[in-house]
């Protein structure tokens, strides 16, 4: 089971519409993946052990080495085909 | 028709609860939803009102004895406990005509693109309801639907065009092309930054400043962080109560079970509308299919900048220190501290992110929020009672750093209530020569594809 930390703003908004795009692909991929939403301020002290950190908007403070994507494709719609094969390439190595 | 009205108020009397899995399955209806959808959708909701009645219970009961016992014992008067507005979010969707409030909006947001005065595509519904709590609070106290409407197309319009006028910058500082952000949580503190931005600006020093804190997240980091802010506030508030050691404790981690648990339940809201808005982006896109537009997104994009995180981890404590001295605020800070960064964001993209000035007009925004929330407390408090949450006794308020705290929305607000044969048409005078400002003058949108450049 691969876990994953999607954060935004506020850790509700933005970050349920990415977490929920996010789960209903990689379950039509057959890879096992649990999201958990978190605010941006808040990533440094949460994101150690996850596989996958996924923010909606800019983020620059500390990952703790966690690979990282960029997800507003997945919010305007554009290029989100893209952003979603680079989580589950990721996700599969 | 009588019929209709008999079911309406059966409805009412049923409590949100109730009402709002009907409402939003009726409003998922008719944006195309299969029926177990929307069905699901609106049971969602309606659990989501379910869980923050119970954590604004918890909180009320935990913190109002206590606030009143801080504010016998050392004269500081906060007596408005800032709920967050995540809880105003619920009592805006549970109101009766929030349905009328999402269509008119939408509406809005159609027409203004038809006729080309906008270029934000806006169908982020869940973020309606920073502009249907003005409707509803207008609903409220008048108990004229006209001018609750009225105040909510009102509110629609300046969000559409602040979030046009605004997109080059946010575009420029953050780097994000093609997206404008029609969230009134963050625009609203443009009413203040514009103007007082210029005004600064006549200052060399402040114009020139390249002032920075280094290394800001690292010491002031804990700011950021729900659960050490609730357990300090807590315990602060029972300290100050003059509690045993025991109850300081108890109400400490209360408190960081409020802040932690009110996300929770409030993204039952997000989740619940999810469908709703895709389905109102598929219906938009293919009718404006070939028009080059901003989709409007939630500032949430926005708020992870190091710039805007380090302004607001400085602004979060004086925001604390602020509502202790401030003549006449009422407003006890407590769970919206966490969304400080959204209150400051577009002032850093208008500042360029010269930090001096992002404090000085984060401070005045702040100041703002302070007096405006303190203003509107007692309608706000009486509205969440009619909705069925117990505010606990003790005269406890509630307010937030949302709905009628902001600026923007205090004034529609305020025009909509006082006197509005008089205000209205001067607030929609003020709106129109401000447009044309913008529009006319300085052209801010002239660049953008399918804009006829010079519309006012």
């Amino acid at each position: 089971m691969k876990r994953i930390l999607v954060a935004c703003g506020n850790g509700i908004a933005t970050s349920t519409v990415v977490a929920t795009k996010i789960r209903n692909y990689l379950a039509d991929k057959g890879i096992q993946a649990d999201t958990n939403q978190t605010r941006l301020t808040e990533v440094p002290g949460k994101v150690e052990g996850y596989d996958l950190l996924v923010t909606t908007g800019e983020f620059s403070g500390d990952r703790k080495g966690v690979p990282y994507v960029k997800g507003m494709s997945l919010l305007t719609g554009i290029g989100a085909d893209k952003t979603l094969q680079e989580i589950a390439d990721l996700l599969s190595d | 028709m009588k019929y209709i009205m008999d079911g309406f108020n059966w409805l009412m009397a049923a409590g949100p609860t109730v009402m709002l899995p009907v409402i939003i399955t009726v409003i998922g209806l008719v944006f195309g939803l299969k029926i177990t959808h929307s069905f699901k959708s609106g049971l969602t909701l309606g659990i989501g009102f379910a869980g923050i009645k119970l954590i604004l219970d918890f909180m009320t009961t935990n913190v109002g004895p206590a606030a009143k016992a801080m504010v016998e014992r050392t004269g500081v008067h906060l007596t408005a406990l800032d709920v967050g507005w995540g809880s105003i979010a619920a009592v805006t969707w549970a109101s009766p005509i929030i349905a009328i409030l999402v269509f008119a909006i939408l509406i809005v947001n159609i027409i203004l693109l038809i006729l080309k005065r906008t270029n934000t595509l806006d169908v982020d519904i869940w973020n309606y309801h920073h502009m249907a709590i003005v409707g509803v609070m207008v609903y409220f106290v008048t108990k004229n639907v006209l001018l609750g409407v009225g105040a909510s197309l009102v509110m629609a319009l300046i969000t559409f065009k602040m979030s046009d006028w605004s997109q080059p910058m946010v575009e420029k500082f953050f780097g994000i092309p093609g997206v404008s952000l029609p969230t009134v949580s963050a625009l609203s503190s443009l009413v203040i930054a514009w103007p007082l931005n210029w005004l600064l600006d006549r200052i060399p020093f402040l114009r020139n400043s390249k002032f920075s804190i280094r290394d800001a997240q690292k010491y002031l980091g804990f700011f950021g962080d729900s659960m050490i802010m609730g357990l300090i506030i807590g315990m602060v508030i029972g300290a100050l109560a003059g509690y045993n050691l025991t109850a300081v404790l108890q109400l400490g981690v209360s408190m960081a079970a409020v802040l932690v648990l009110i996300p929770k339940m409030t993204s039952l809201f997000m989740e619940g509308l999810m469908p709703i808005s895709e389905a109102a982006q598929t219906w938009s896109q293919k009718r404006f299919k070939g028009r080059k537009l901003f989709i409007g997104l939630d500032a949430a994009v926005v708020v992870g900048n190091q710039d805007v995180i380090t302004t607001a981890l400085i602004i979060i404590p004086l925001t604390i220190a602020m509502a202790l001295v401030l003549p006449g605020n009422q407003v006890l800070p407590f769970a919206d501290l966490a969304v400080v960064p959204f209150r400051v964001a577009m002032v850093v993209a208008l500042t360029n992110g010269n930090l001096l000035k992002n404090i000085i007009i984060g401070l005045v925004v702040t100041a703002s929020l302070l007096w405006c929330g303190s203003s509107t407390a007692p309608v706000l408090t009486k509205l969440a009672k009619s909705v069925g949450i117990k505010v606990g006794s003790n005269s406890l308020l509630i307010s937030s750093f949302a709905a009628t705290s902001m600026i923007q929305s205090w004034l529609v607000y305020m025009a909509f209530t006082w006197n509005p044969i008089i205000m209205v048409p001067v607030l929609l005078v003020a709106f129109a020569a401000i447009w044309y400002f913008f529009d006319g003058v300085k052209k801010v949108n002239a660049g953008a594809q399918g804009d006829d450049g010079a519309a006012a």
